[in-house]
């Protein structure tokens, strides 16, 4: 029997090497961004002895880069402010409105949750271009905004049941209007949904790739990930480069993860295993 | 989630909706919806999401039975031609095996790797909780970042090679990404890096439900290592297992970006997924038709497998 002290000690250890070798690709997408190109080819695992930042600020003057990081934020801001106030709003109706049309149209909404994007991206670029939307921000910012829709309506309406109706009945009774009532009391008690549903909702725009290469295309703007592989797939920059482009491309999620990251892991978690 | 009977029955899916859910439904409507409010708090996603969702399913549909494609003036009905002639298309069959083998490796090592990881990971204080990051890192990641990253490594004059090399193990060399059998594990191997942390964190929110006396109890009861693992810890943890296979799944099946920049499908279509196959047909060969009755496939197997697994791990959940 080993005493508990050092099974202790062991386990840590362990478990600290297993992160080692984890973090391996992390490290080595991190410490090559700072050494020059042909460092990276002879010794990609070192620290960088030689700092740089040529690499970062290379991959800023790209334009792909600039573009893409510029369409990503638009579209992600965009999806965000378009979805949230829709899905909060229909998800309070259906908790709310409890009938059967209600419960059903909640069935509905959840139907969206299993669909896989490439049944529906086709016959939506069609839609989008007899609306005159193919190749635009707002035709990318209408598709994520109505195939995330599901997702936000699922983790609404299951967090409205924890909200007591007495609520909106003392606000109905103070004479105020369902639009006053959902606004001014219930959408703020809703703040830690909400938190959920835009960290989530940012992500998943921010990292998609599919959407943008087909919808937006490449001749009208690129988003960051179609800019990266453009930049990377196509025009085959330089390895210092390369590194540098998926730098700027993570940092942006990155920081945004480190400051809020008990809700990401709460939001992406909690959107797979509760309501 | 209080008692030990609650936990071994409630699915995890289930338990947010417990008392109120139900009791409502016999209360009266909320006096302040009154009937044009309906609309007005309804339409405007309705419109959304039935525009942009639920009639490009149909269209998706409807354009499997027809001979659509972007560079034709008209379309014609084909009935089930085209379900026909992906009986006998190559291609097609070949990216149903890619994506069913990619399934089973994506839905079995995460998943087990995770629950490792979860146990590995599950210590008290800091050191712990800053390990549980770094495994959650990659899941922030945009899939085209992190095959890039991966890309760098497998490549023949690649990290991975260079690493073997100075660890005088060069006889280990490989081309990651030149055969076959490598590159689809390559692939996988990738996948399974980006979602190890989120498996493991869902596996850790069961592992922290399970309630210290049980274990005390069994403790004393002389039960531990790996009987303990086995007779409570696994049983407990099933519903986590269900969550787990059910997105991986998922994933799998829609596997896209990883393969479209690690691979390109190669070599030889050995990497070719469903997903992938039905972007080449539909965009660079425009042809709508084939492409969505390739679409229907992909959703048929999705939705009826997916659903198969909840019932069967459902039901393992509650006699285990």
């Amino acid at each position: 029997m080993i005493a508990p002290f050092w099974r202790s000690r062991l386990r840590l250890l362990f478990a600290l090497a297993m992160t080692g070798i984890f973090a391996g690709p992390l490290y080595l997408a991190l410490v090559n961004v700072f050494k020059p190109a042909d460092s990276i080819r002879a010794h990609p695992l070192a620290l960088p002895t030689d700092f740089t930042t040529k690499n970062v600020v290379d991959a800023a003057h790209l334009s792909l880069v600039q573009t893409g990081l510029k369409t990503s934020l638009i579209i992600t801001t965009c999806t965000v402010l378009l979805m949230v106030p829709l899905a909060a709003m229909v998800a309070y109706y259906i908790s709310r409105w409890d009938t059967k049309v209600a419960r059903g149209l909640l069935l509905f909404f959840l139907l969206g949750l299993m669909l896989p994007p490439q049944i529906v991206l086709i016959p939506t670029t069609v839609i989008l271009r007899h609306l005159h939307l193919m190749f635009t921000y707002w035709g990318v910012i209408l598709n994520f905004a109505a195939y995330f829709l599901p997702f936000g309506v699922f983790v609404f309406s299951g967090f409205l049941r924890t909200i007591s109706r007495e609520l909106d009945e003392a606000g109905a009774i103070d004479g105020a209007s369902s639009f006053k009532v959902f606004w001014r009391i219930i959408f703020p008690l809703m703040r830690p949904a909400t938190a959920s549903v835009v960290i989530v909702t940012a992500l998943w725009t921010w990292n998609d790739f599919l959407a943008p290469l087909i919808i937006l295309g490449a001749a009208s703007g690129v988003t960051i990930t179609t800019g990266i592989y453009i930049a990377i797939g196509t025009y085959s920059v330089n390895y210092g480069q390369e590194f540098g482009v998926m730098f700027l491309a993570s940092l942006p999620i990155l920081a945004f993860f480190l400051l809020l990251q008990r809700h990401f892991v709460s939001g992406l978690t909690g959107g797979a295993t509760k309501g | 989630m209080t008692g030990m009977a609650e936990i071994d029955t409630t699915p995890i899916g289930r338990s947010a909706a417990s008392p109120s859910g139900r009791s409502s439904r016999s209360r009266r409507r909320n006096p302040n919806l009154r009937f044009w409010t309906v609309p007005s708090f309804a339409t405007p996603s309705l419109v959304l999401y039935v525009g942009l969702v639920f009639l490009p399913l149909v269209l998706a549909v409807g354009y499997s039975v027809t001979d659509k494609n972007l560079l034709a003036a008209h379309t014609h009905f084909v009935g089930v031609g085209n379900y026909q002639s992906l009986l006998h298309d190559g291609v097609f069959k070949q990216s149903l095996r890619v994506s069913a083998i990619m399934a089973v490796l994506i839905v079995v090592l995460p998943n087990a790797l995770g629950l490792g990881v979860a146990l590995m990971l599950s210590g008290e204080g800091r050191i712990y909780a800053v390990m549980r990051t770094v495994f959650f890192v990659p899941m922030v990641l945009a899939a085209v970042v992190v095959s890039f990253i991966w890309q760098a490594m497998l490549t023949d004059d690649g990290v991975l090679n260079s690493v073997l090399r100075t660890l005088g193990l060069g006889s280990l060399q490989q081309g990651w990404l030149d055969t076959p059998n490598h590159a689809i594990g390559a692939v996988a191997a990738v996948v399974t890096w980006q979602f190890l942390g989120f498996c493991a964190v869902i596996y850790l929110a069961s592992l922290k439900a399970i309630p210290t006396e049980l274990i005390e109890a069994a403790q004393v009861d002389g039960c531990t290592g790996f009987r303990r693992f086995r007779r409570i810890t696994w049983p407990l943890v099933a519903p986590a297992v269900t969550i787990n296979t059910v997105l991986l799944f998922i994933t799998a099946f829609k596997l896209f970006d990883y393969v479209k920049v690690i691979t390109n499908g190669g070599p030889g279509g050995a990497t070719n997924t469903l997903a992938l196959n039905i972007y080449t047909v539909g965009y660079t060969q425009n042809d709508f038709g084939l492409a969505s009755a390739e679409a229907v496939v992909l959703f048929a197997i999705v939705a009826s497998v997916s659903s198969l697994a909840v019932i069967l791990l459902r039901r393992r959940e509650t006699t285990a």
